[in-house]
C-alpha cells in the first residue's frame, strides 16, 4: 500500500496548500502515478471537508466523498500559514521539495508566504504552481470567483444548454466543478512539463494558470464564430445539425445523434426507411438541424418503442453514435465499465469501502493506483514534521497548543 | 532553438475532429513539433469542413474550427491507402518521440499503423490511441462523440434547470476533456520516459475521462445510494448563486456568495441594510433555505442595472460577481488582451484571426503559439527534406506516384 518503489515518479516531491478543488486534483493527478505529496490544510480544514456528500447526509470532515476523491494518495499535515511558525513550517517542506501546487487567491499571497517571484528566487529548483480564478495578473487578478463565477467568465455558460428554446431561462452551468477540475488538470500539464524540462535545464519556474483561460480554450467554435463571421453567440437558437436531441424510451433517456451523412442513412434504414425521411427538409445534417422539431417529431413513436440499452446496442451495431443518457447507478452497473476496471475500491476509515472514479488514462508501463485514503485532518502532522523534518516533540505540542498545527 | 518544456520533442499527430486535436495542440503549446498527416484517403478533417468560415467564404483552410485547435503545428498530406505512404510513415516514426491517435479502437491497426508494428521502428516509442470507449471491454468497438459522451457520462443527467429534465450542456465537453487527459498522459509518458528510458501504449476512454469529472454525483450514490439533484446554477450550500439578468437584450450577471462577509458586502452594495438583518437570512442554511426570495431580491435588484456596473460595484466590495460572456465579450476583453491570452497571427487564406491562446504562464519557458494553424499540406516538402533528408526530386517524383498530395 505505500509508496511504490517502481514507480519512477515516486522521486517527485510535491506540496499542496490552498483549499477546494483545484489544487487538489491536479496534485491528485500526479500523486496517482506515485508521486509523494503532503497537503497542507488550514486549522479548520479544506472546505471540501464541509462539502460532502455525507454518508447520512450527516456533516463530518473526515467523511467527505469529494475530499476523499480529491486526496488519496496523499498525507495530509495542518499548518496555519497566516502565522510566522506556520509558514517556517511550510519552508521546511519546500526545502525538500520539487513541485509546490496552491490555489491561494493572489491578493491572500503574500500574507501566505506564497509570492511566487519570492519563492523562486528562494527555491531555484522548486515548481511553484499557482491556480487561480483570473490569473496572477491583469485588471480582473484580484476579483473573487466561485465555480459559477468561471462557468460565466469563461463564455461557457453563455452557449449551454444550447438551442435553447427559453429566453427567460439564464445560462446554465454544467453539473458539477468543471472549471475548477479543469483549473487542476491544466495545472498537472504544466506542472509535469516543468519537470520533464527540469531534469533537462536543473531549474524550477512559477507557473500562472488561469482557470477563465482554460474553460475559454475549451468553448468548441464559440470565440470564431465572431472572430470569423462576425456571429454572437447564445444558448438560445438552433442546432447546427440534426439529429441531435435528448429522447425518451421505455424505460430511460437516449441522446440521439447523426453527424455523419453515412449515419443518418444507416439510422433511416434501422427506423424500416420511413416515407418522411426523404422529405427535402431533412435532406442534409444542416437541414435536420434547422428542421430538428418536426424531425423530433416524427421520430419520437419509434424512438417511444424501446428500452434504451438495447437501442444503444444496437443503434451502435449499425455504427449511429447514440448513447444512453447515464444515471449514475447505471454507470456503476455498466458492464462495459466492470469489464475495464474502471472503478477502483479504497478503505477510507470510517466509511468503509468505496468504489471511486479510477484512472482516466491506461498506461503499458507507468503505474496508476490508488494507495493510501485520504488522509484525516492533521493525520501526518507528527510523522512529517518530527519524524522527518526534525521538529522537536516539545516544539510541535506547543504549535499545536498555539493553533498553529 | 527557443528553450521550451517540449522542444526537441517530435509528435506524429495522425489525430481528427477535436479530441485528438485539442490533445496535440497542449504539446505544440509546450514546445513540441507535432506534425499532422493528412490522408486522401478519409474524408477531410472534420472540423475543416464546419462553419464558421472565415467570412463565410468555405474551404478547408478557413474554418475557424480547424484553425484554433492546430494552432502551432505542421500538416502533410499524403496517401495512406498506399502501401509506399505505410512504409514511409514508419521511417518518420524513427524520428519521433510520439504518435497519436483518436481513431475508433482498431482503425490503426487496419492502416497498418498499430502500437506493435510502429515500436519496431522506434523501441521507446509512446503512442495514445484517444478512443471513444477505450481499445478493450464489450463496447470498444461503439463509435464515441463529445455530445453522446456528455449523456452517457451521467453530465446530462446532472445538468438542468431546477426540477426540469435533464439538459445539455452547450459544448462537446468530453472531446477537450480527453485532450486534456491525453495531455497529461503524454507528458507523463514522457518524464516516464526521461526517467527509465522505456516508451509505451496508452488506451484512453472518452467515457472514463468524462467519469473522473463527475465525482459528486458518483459519490452521492456510492455514499447514499441516491442520484443527484438538477440544481439548474445553484449550489448546494451556497447562496445566492445563481446567474441573473441585468439590464440590456439579453444581458446576465453572476452572483455567488460563500461567506458571512461577503453576504453583508452584498447587502451594502445593494444599499438594503435591512436584508442584512432580515432573519430569513441570518446564516448560510438560511440562505440556502429561502433561496427562492433571496433570488427575487436579489434579481430585483440586478435587473434595472448594467451587468458591469453591478460587476465592479460587487467586485470591489469583495463579492463574486461576473457578466455571463459571449464570444465577442471575450475577442473584445481588456483583461485578457493584457494577459497576452488572445493571439493574432497571420494565416495565408484567413489573415489574422483572433485565436484563444496558451492558458498557462511559465516563467522560466515563456510558451507561446509559434505559428497559425496550417494549410492542408503546406509542410510537407519540408517536413521530409528535415525528417527523412528527401530532395524535392524525391518528394516530387512520390507525388507524380500518388503517395504525397
Amino acid at each position: 500500500m505505500e509508496a511504490n518503489p517502481r514507480s519512477p515518479f515516486s522521486a517527485i516531491k510535491i506540496v499542496e496548500c490552498g483549499e477546494g478543488i483545484s489544487a487538489a486534483f491536479g496534485a491528485k493527478l500526479i500523486a496517482d502515478l506515485g508521486a509523494e505529496v503532503v497537503k497542507v490544510e488550514p486549522p479548520g480544514g479544506d472546505l471540501t471537508r464541509r462539502r460532502g456528500p455525507f454518508p447520512n447526509d450527516r456533516p463530518d470532515p473526515g467523511k467527505s466523498g469529494l475530499f476523499v476523491y480529491l486526496n488519496t494518495n496523499k498525507r495530509g499535515v495542518v499548518a496555519d500559514l497566516t502565522r510566522p511558525e506556520g509558514q517556517k513550517l511550510l519552508a521546511s517542506l519546500l526545502e525538500r521539495a520539487d513541485v509546490l501546487i496552491h490555489n491561494v487567491a493572489p491578493s491572500e499571497r503574500a500574507a501566505h508566504g506564497l509570492d511566487s517571484a519570492a519563492l523562486c528566487a528562494k527555491y531555484p529548483r522548486l515548481i511553484v504552481t499557482s491556480v487561480s480564478m483570473f490569473g496572477d495578473t491583469g485588471p480582473y487578478a484580484n476579483y473573487r470567483g466561485y465555480e459559477l463565477t468561471v462557468s460565466n467568465a469563461s463564455g461557457w455558460a453563455t452557449l449551454s444548454p444550447g438551442a435553447s428554446p427559453y429566453p427567460d431561462l439564464p445560462p446554465l452551468k454544467c453539473f458539477g466543478s468543471q472549471c475548477d477540475l479543469q483549473g487542476g488538470a491544466h495545472a498537472a500539464i504544466a506542472t509535469l512539463a516543468a519537470y520533464f524540462h527540469r531534469l533537462k535545464s536543473g531549474r524550477g519556474q512559477a507557473i500562472d494558470i488561469s482557470e477563465q483561460e482554460v474553460v475559454a480554450a475549451m468553448l468548441e467554435m464559440n470565440l470564431m464564430h465572431y472572430t470569423y463571421a462576425g456571429r454572437v453567440t447564445s444558448r438560445l437558437g438552433n442546432r447546427a445539425l440534426g439529429p441531435w436531441f435528448i429522447a425518451d424510451c421505455l424505460d430511460g433517456k437516449i441522446f440521439v445523434l447523426a453527424v455523419e451523412e453515412d449515419q443518418w442513412k444507416r439510422l433511416v434504414e434501422f427506423m424500416g426507411n420511413p416515407e418522411w425521411a426523404n422529405d427535402e427538409l431533412f435532406t442534409d445534417r444542416l437541414a435536420r438541424g434547422r428542421n430538428l422539431d418536426a424531425l423530433k417529431a416524427l421520430m419520437t413513436e419509434w424512438l417511444s418503442g424501446w428500452k434504451v440499452q438495447d437501442l444503444y446496442r444496437e443503434a451502435q451495431q449499425r455504427r449511429i453514435p447514440f448513447a444512453p443518457v447515464n444515471t449514475m447507478r447505471q454507470l456503476y452497473e455498466t458492464e462495459h465499465l466492470r469489464e475495464r476496471n474502471f472503478f477502483v475500491q479504497i478503505d477510507q476509515p470510517g466509511m468503509g469501502t468505496l468504489k471511486l472514479p479510477g484512472m482516466p488514462s491506461r498506461y503499458g508501463n507507468t503505474q496508476w493506483a490508488l494507495r493510501r485514503p485520504a488522509p484525516q485532518l492533521g493525520e501526518h502532522g507528527e510523522e512529517i514534521f518530527c519524524g522527518e523534518l526534525g521538529v522537536g516533540k516539545e516544539q510541535f505540542t506547543a504549535l499545536r497548543q498555539s493553533g498553529i498545527v | 532553438m527557443a528553450d521550451l518544456p517540449l522542444s526537441g520533442i517530435r509528435v506524429l499527430d495522425f489525430t481528427w475532429a477535436w479530441a485528438g486535436p485539442f490533445c496535440t495542440m497542449q504539446l505544440a503549446h509546450l514546445g513540441a513539433e507535432v506534425i499532422r498527416i493528412e490522408t486522401t484517403a478519409r474524408p477531410a478533417c472534420p472540423t475543416r469542413l464546419l462553419p464558421p468560415f472565415a467570412d463565410d467564404v468555405s474551404g478547408p483552410n478557413r474554418a475557424g474550427y480547424f484553425n484554433q485547435y492546430n494552432q502551432g503545428k505542421k500538416s502533410i498530406l499524403m496517401n495512406l491507402a498506399r502501401p509506399e505512404a505505410v512504409e514511409l510513415v514508419g521511417d518518420m516514426v524513427k524520428q519521433c518521440d510520439i504518435v497519436a491517435d483518436n481513431f475508433a479502437a482498431g482503425v490503426m491497426d487496419k492502416l497498418g499503423l498499430g502500437y506493435d508494428r510502429l515500436r519496431k521502428f522506434k523501441p521507446n516509442l509512446i503512442m495514445i490511441s484517444m478512443s471513444g470507449y477505450g481499445q478493450t471491454g464489450p463496447f470498444r468497438g461503439f463509435i464515441g462523440y463529445g455530445p453522446p459522451a456528455s449523456a452517457a457520462s451521467g453530465m446530462f443527467f446532472g445538468t438542468g434547470y431546477e426540477g426540469g429534465e435533464p439538459g445539455e450542456i452547450g459544448i462537446s465537453y468530453p472531446d477537450p476533456n480527453a485532450g486534456v487527459f491525453g495531455a497529461f498522459a503524454l507528458l507523463a509518458a514522457l518524464a516516464h520516459r526521461a526517467l527509465t528510458g522505456e516508451g509505451q501504449y496508452i488506451d484512453q476512454s472518452q467515457l472514463e475521462t468524462a467519469l473522473v469529472m463527475v465525482p459528486e454525483g458518483l459519490l452521492e450514490y456510492e455514499i447514499n445510494r441516491r442520484e443527484p439533484a438538477r440544481i439548474g446554477n445553484h449550489d448546494r450550500l451556497m447562496a445566492p448563486n445563481e446567474c441573473y439578468r441585468a439590464a440590456g437584450d439579453d444581458d446576465w450577471v453572476s452572483i455567488a456568495v460563500g461567506s458571512e462577509e461577503e453576504w453583508k458586502s452584498l447587502c451594502r452594495v445593494m444599499e438594503k441594510p435591512a436584508l442584512a438583518q432580515d432573519p430569513r437570512f441570518a446564516t448560510a442554511a438560511l440562505r440556502k433555505q429561502n433561496e427562492a426570495a433571496l433570488d427575487q431580491i436579489v434579481s430585483e435588484w440586478t435587473r434595472a442595472r448594467d451587468r458591469w456596473q453591478i460587476t465592479r460595484a460587487l467586485q470591489a466590495a469583495g463579492v463574486a460577481a461576473f457578466p455571463a460572456m459571449s464570444n465577442k465579450d471575450l475577442a473584445e476583453d481588456p483583461h485578457l488582451e493584457q494577459r497576452g491570452y488572445l493571439v493574432r497571427l497571420p494565416h495565408p487564406e484567413v489573415g489574422e484571426r483572433i485565436h484563444a491562446g496558451i492558458p498557462w504562464k511559465m516563467s522560466g519557458t515563456p510558451c507561446s503559439v509559434r505559428s497559425s494553424a496550417p494549410v492542408r499540406g503546406a509542410d510537407t516538402e519540408e517536413v521530409m527534406k528535415s525528417l527523412l533528408g528527401y530532395t524535392r526530386d524525391k518528394v516530387e517524383q512520390l507525388r507524380k506516384a500518388g503517395v504525397l498530395v
